[in-house]
């Protein structure tokens, strides 16, 4: 489904270039469940921001569904990313100012025409689905950290993502909440979700299909 | 739940920043337009009070001159066919024009050659409500006639008669109070005789005649020759002469008042945009982690931009209709303070509300231009950076 070959990806610091990863090869089926893990500065989270089309390489292909995604117009990859692809961040991935169900529904509302009562009942479904449903009029910021991942979460289930990229999910959650998480991840894929998430605690990582370890901008096994 | 709730809701989200914004824009949409509305009625006041010095049009009978000569001798120039016009009737029809409520005054005329004591002197007969309304700057050493067997002299007719006020002069046999002397004008009136015009039409034979008009227009809000031209439409059969000069010099006084305005009203709208750019520059920098995960998303580069046009515009629809009420409000108020409601009250209208409902909208969003270009310039991967 998507697969990446030889991605190569340097960043400039103090005015020389730094490489971070250094001709990555992955490949990710349908329903995949993949982990990369590493130390700090291994290019873990590069290496998913440039899956995730957030982060263009300097070299190598990203093919999706048969299409070039790194010479593929903006249009294009917006079209992706609001449809195709989800991100969660380990902090920040909501708007501050907007509520629960606004923030589920925010993909839908990137034009002037009102979003569908359907798709809103399709959000109030899906933060069923989180354990929110009774929070979908709160604001981000009358939750905890746990409950914002979920609205992440939710709003990927919203889209009907085909792939949800998650950049350490559990890092700013207390155990408990990251195991909550977790099981909520373990669900969706067994919904035919197919994930590929980074993370520093092995044992989350056990619970994918495949582990990727990266060391120094390669895969070390 | 559509794109304009993001905007809105982050305004909600600051309301102090927000309100500050719009009040900032507020005061330059009030000040511009109660400055518009003031300068309006100032110069429209300045314009009635600068009728009192002169008549900006003539009408008078159109006329064919005949140049004679015989023999070697030049008998000078001849005037054909000179019918005097009907006062009623002329009246009517200069006050009767489409820019009816432009006529300021209109002073009829009947002009007479007679011998007095063997001098030959020239009588005008005037209405002196009307000559009074054109000629503010007269002034005499008596008074000015009020009744119809008094009359004023001009200050050389004076000399040359041997006159003074409270003399009496007797013509055609009718005897005539002498209610006062004009103070030397400088200009015709110091050579002639001025008395009521009914009473000449009288003396003369000539019941409703007069030699021409002069006529007060307000051109501050149409080209003086609209109304020559309706006027000359509704008397086809005369002449009708605008004195450029004085229009021009009357204008351009009106005009000053009017560009001091416009200029001050620039200034301010220069000054709120650069602060709705300014601030909307640093809100690009503060939502660097917005546009990333709305970047994340799938928002383009166009959505992005158009989130903080939105936000710019939604401050100049705010701005420009409460704007818009209280500048009208405020000039009401200043209008009192200079005492100039009298004249004339600024005019409420609803398509100047609609205009300034989308004219600061759109000043807001070009404000705005320059940030929301650079926010939607934002690469996810940069504003990533931040998350």
């Amino acid at each position: 489904m998507l697969e990446a070959v030889n991605i190569q990806k340097s960043f400039s610091s103090e005015g020389a270039d730094v490489p971070v990863l250094k001709g990555v090869s992955i490949r990710l089926e349908e329903a995949d469940y993949v982990a990369i893990v590493g130390r700090s500065g291994s290019g873990k989270t590069t290496l998913l921001n440039v899956l995730s089309t957030l982060v263009k390489p300097d070299s190598g292909a990203l093919n999706y569904r048969g299409s070039d995604l790194t010479s593929a117009a903006e249009k294009q990859l917006n079209t992706i990313r609001k449809s195709d692809f989800s991100v969660i961040f380990q902090f920040h991935h909501l708007l501050p100012y907007l509520s629960v169900l606004e923030n589920t529904l925010l993909p839908f509302m990137g034009s002037l025409a009102p979003v569908s009562r359907q798709l809103e009942q399709r959000a109030l479904k899906c933060l069923d689905r989180v354990g929110l449903a009774d929070k979908a009029r709160r604001l981000p910021g009358n939750l905890s950290g746990g409950e914002q991942q979920r609205v992440a979460i939710a709003r990927a289930l919203v889209k009907s993502s085909k792939i949800l990229f998650a950049d350490e999910p559990t890092g700013s959650l207390d155990k408990k909440t990251g195991e909550q998480i977790m099981q909520l991840l373990a669900e969706l894929h067994g919904d035919g979700l197919a994930i590929v998430m980074v993370t520093h605690e092995p044992a989350y990582a056990d619970l994918a299909q495949r582990t990727i370890e990266l060391e120094d901008g390669v895969i070390a096994h | 739940m559509n794109i304009v709730t993001i905007p809105l809701k982050n305004m909600r989200r600051k309301p102090t920043k927000t309100l500050l914004l719009l009040l900032v824009f507020l005061l330059g949409v009030v000040s511009i337009v109660a400055l518009y509305q003031v300068s309006l009625v100032v110069g429209h006041s300045l314009e009635k009070k600068l009728t009192a010095f002169g008549a900006n049009i003539v009408v008078k009978p159109s006329t064919e001159t005949l140049s004679v000569s015989y023999g070697g001798f030049h008998m000078g120039d001849m005037l054909l066919d000179v019918k005097e016009l009907q006062e009623a009737e002329t009246t009517t029809a200069i006050r009767s024009i489409e820019l009816n409520d432009r006529i300021s005054v209109v002073a009829p005329k009947l002009v007479n050659m007679f011998k007095i004591d063997e001098v030959a002197i020239a009588v005008v007969g005037v209405r002196w409500e009307e000559e009074l309304g054109i000629k503010s700057y007269w002034a005499t050493d008596g008074a000015f006639p009020q009744q119809p067997e008094q009359i004023l002299l001009g200050a050389l007719a004076a000399r040359k008669l041997g006159l003074g006020t409270g003399d009496t002069l007797t013509l055609q046999g009718h005897h005539f109070n002498i209610s006062g002397v004009l103070f030397e004008t400088g200009s015709d009136d110091d050579s002639v005789i001025l008395m009521d015009l009914s009473k000449l039409q009288q003396l003369a034979g000539q019941p409703e005649a007069v030699s021409f008009f002069e006529v007060a227009a307000l051109c501050a809000g149409c080209p003086i020759e609209d109304i020559v031209s309706q006027i000359q439409t509704n008397l086809p059969k005369t002449s009708v002469i605008a004195l450029q000069n004085v229009v021009n010099q009357r204008m351009s006084s009106v005009r000053f008042v009017q560009k001091l305005a416009l200029s001050i009203s620039l200034v301010i709208l220069v000054t709120a945009s650069a602060m709705v750019g300014i601030s909307m520059l640093s809100a690009v920098n503060e939502r660097k982690k917005d546009i990333g995960i709305l970047r994340s998303l799938g928002y383009g580069q166009s959505r992005i931009f158009l989130i903080f046009c939105l936000e710019a515009g939604i401050i100049g629809l705010l701005a420009g209709s409460i704007g818009y009420l209280a500048g009208y409000a405020i000039s009401l108020k200043a209008l009192e303070y200079l005492s100039l409601t009298d004249v004339a009250r600024p005019v409420f209208s609803i398509a100047q509300l609609v205009v300034c409902t989308l004219i600061f909208p759109l000043i807001t969003i070009l404000s705005a231009l320059y940030p929301a270009w650079k926010g939607s310039s934002i690469e996810p991967s940069q504003a990533l950076v931040s998350l």
